[in-house]
């Protein structure tokens, strides 16, 4: 099958088609992973020692991603939130008081 | 047949090949710290069961969201930020750690979001459950802060000062005294092994200045000042979150430790100076038993400040927890829960700050309190990688330290909050409950009976709060 995306690192080891499974401990997919330290989506597949200087764009992009999503997250809790509250607020204070209105209803202990 | 099996033991040893004995060592390090993590969740469903015990009927769903959604802003900020804020800013602002370069360079590499080790990765198995263990301290810290302001703070504020204290500031002031390597440590010997004042003392003082900003609930004072008590709506469920607090404690005390089990002795504190795990699981016992005994005589009996005592208590011998003999912890805890008492009646009639669950004295207070304990009963002990004597000034040096980093930070963050009107929700939300208006549902099943709620004057009787209350809206409304 084509993949889509190909997201895994170039270390891991890809073999065309099926191959058929043995008896052998060897049948088991780490003989692929053997050159792989880092093996992630987009990650880069580095060997041991290259941490934190092994980043590739594509996974920069994707940190980075999740750093804006992240602080929109925020951004849109704030916005979401004082709009509920300040059309709560509103609502209330259209509706034509009298001297007979019972207090706003509270739910008590 | 003791001799049998150490004879067994041996002969495994000696057929294993080292790489393999060092192997299962890093495994087993991995495997301890998931467990630490999957325990520690204890604390934050402890955290949101006392809480939504503390509060009024009418804040529940809120209270319990707030705690939930901690997990939400916390996880991501601290994955971004936090981690990099611990790895790289050990040697301070300027850095005055040359000794230590090496060692830091090391921890920063890996705190860097795109780090290589800090996704999935074949040979490193620690960094990602460390990191998560730490995640875990970072939830609890902002949990700390979230009782004080219950029933009256929005929750995007609170989930935007969350963020701040458990991804920024907790973990900067624990990069500079809560590492190995950082210049409070290798400099002045500053030792707070459990963190009494890095994560609680810290997460105190920048929850009072949040408070001097969002204000008390409304009615929490007469027109004279005087505090009146809002009862909370299932004291039983406080109780029984304090204890789920307690159990997660244990697990957070543990991974406080750094095991390396193929090393003389197999442990060591966060400074990399030896203990072992049952030195600190014994004075968290000790640190309980001590802290309820306090509170309870303190507080008369009072069932809140009993069991708040317990964890005042162990927070106060948390910095020397690896050292302490027991008796000593035992006797610290005692004493320090019932300053505590003091100091939160104190916080709350004196200094008229509306804390709902007294978080500012029971973990800062006692987070401080316990970083001085260090200085007066452990002094002499080599913390971290320079071997430094701890010392009564490296604690005053680390309390000196903390208070204004905690304090000025929630303070200024908060003010920020207050003068954009996005702090506090608006008196008519408050007076109607915050579950109403923001969750559109009272928690409770139809079928229990609502009933009417009451407070308890400054003068001890017991009133209908509804015309209490809705008095003091009508005051908060004119002004």
């Amino acid at each position: 099958m084509p993949l889509l995306i190909d997201s895994a690192p170039d270390c891991i080891v890809h073999r065309e088609g099926a191959t058929p499974a043995d008896d052998s401990l060897d049948f088991i997919l780490q003989d692929r992973y053997a050159d792989c330290a880092g093996f992630g989506t987009f990650m880069p597949g580095s060997t041991y020692g290259e941490d934190g200087s092994s980043a590739e764009t594509l996974y920069y992009i994707l940190t980075w991603l999740g750093i804006v999503v992240t602080v929109l997250v925020l951004i849109a809790w704030i916005v979401y939130e004082n709009r509920q509250l300040v059309g709560h607020v509103t609502r209330l204070s259209r509706r034509p008081a009298g001297p007979d209105d019972p207090p706003p209803p509270q739910p008590g202990i | 047949m003791l001799d049998f099996v150490i004879a067994q033991v041996d002969n495994l040893q000696d057929a294993a090949p080292l790489e393999g004995l060092t192997r299962d060592s890093i495994i087993l390090g991995e495997q301890y710290y998931f467990f630490t993590v999957v325990l520690m969740w204890l604390i934050h469903v402890g955290f949101m069961t006392y809480e939504a015990g503390v509060v009024r009927r009418k804040n529940v769903m809120a209270t319990a969201m707030k705690n939930i959604l901690t997990i939400a802003v916390v996880t991501p900020t601290f994955y971004y930020i936090g981690w990099w804020v611990y790895g790289c800013n050990q040697p301070g602002f300027p850095p005055i750690t040359p000794n230590s370069t090496d060692f830091s360079v090391l921890q920063c590499q890996s705190g860097i979001p795109w780090a290589d080790s800090f996704g999935p990765n074949l040979t490193n198995n620690i960094n990602l459950v460390f990191f998560l263990a730490f995640l875990l301290f970072s939830w609890t810290t902002a949990s700390i802060m979230s009782g004080a302001l219950l029933e009256r703070v929005r929750l995007s504020a609170y989930l935007v000062l969350a963020c701040l204290l458990g991804s920024v500031v907790w973990i900067l002031d624990a990069a500079w005294g809560w590492s190995a390597g950082g210049w409070m440590t290798v400099r002045f010997g500053f030792h707070d092994s459990i963190a009494s004042g890095v994560v609680h003392g810290v997460a105190g003082a920048f929850t009072l200045g949040v408070l001097f900003n969002l204000g008390p609930r409304i009615g929490k004072y007469t027109r004279d000042g005087l505090a009146r008590a809002f009862r909370p709506h299932d004291l039983h469920r406080t109780l029984l979150g304090l204890m789920l607090i307690f159990t997660g404690f244990y697990a957070f005390y543990a991974a406080c430790l750094v095991i390396s089990s193929t090393a003389f002795p197999g442990w060591a504190n966060i400074y990399l100076s030896p203990t072992t795990l049952g030195t600190i699981a014994m004075i968290i016992t000790f640190g309980f038993a001590g802290g309820f005994t306090g509170g309870y005589f303190a507080s008369r009996g009072d069932p809140f400040w009993t069991v708040s005592g317990g964890l005042a208590g162990v927070i106060s011998v948390s910095a020397g927890a690896d050292v302490y003999a027991p008796t000593l912890g035992y006797l610290i805890a005692m004493a320090s829960a019932a300053m505590v008492v003091y100091a939160g009646n104190w916080i709350e009639k004196k200094m008229r700050v509306d804390d709902v669950v007294g978080a500012v004295a029971v973990h800062g207070v006692a987070g401080f309190l316990g970083v001085l304990w260090v200085g007066v009963f452990a002094a002499g002990y080599p913390t971290g990688i320079n071997n430094v004597d701890s010392s009564l000034w490296g604690q005053l040096l680390g309390i000196a330290t903390f208070l204004p980093l905690g304090f000025l930070t929630g303070w200024f963050a908060s003010w920020v909050l207050k003068k954009l009107n996005l702090l506090r929700v608006p008196p008519e939300v408050e007076l109607e409950g915050l579950d109403v208006v923001e969750y559109h549902q009272d928690l409770y099943l139809p079928e229990v009976a609502v009933v009417s709620e009451r407070l308890i004057e400054p003068d001890g009787t017991i009133v209908e709060a509804d015309a209490v209350i809705a008095e003091a809206h009508s005051e908060v409304i004119r002004r």
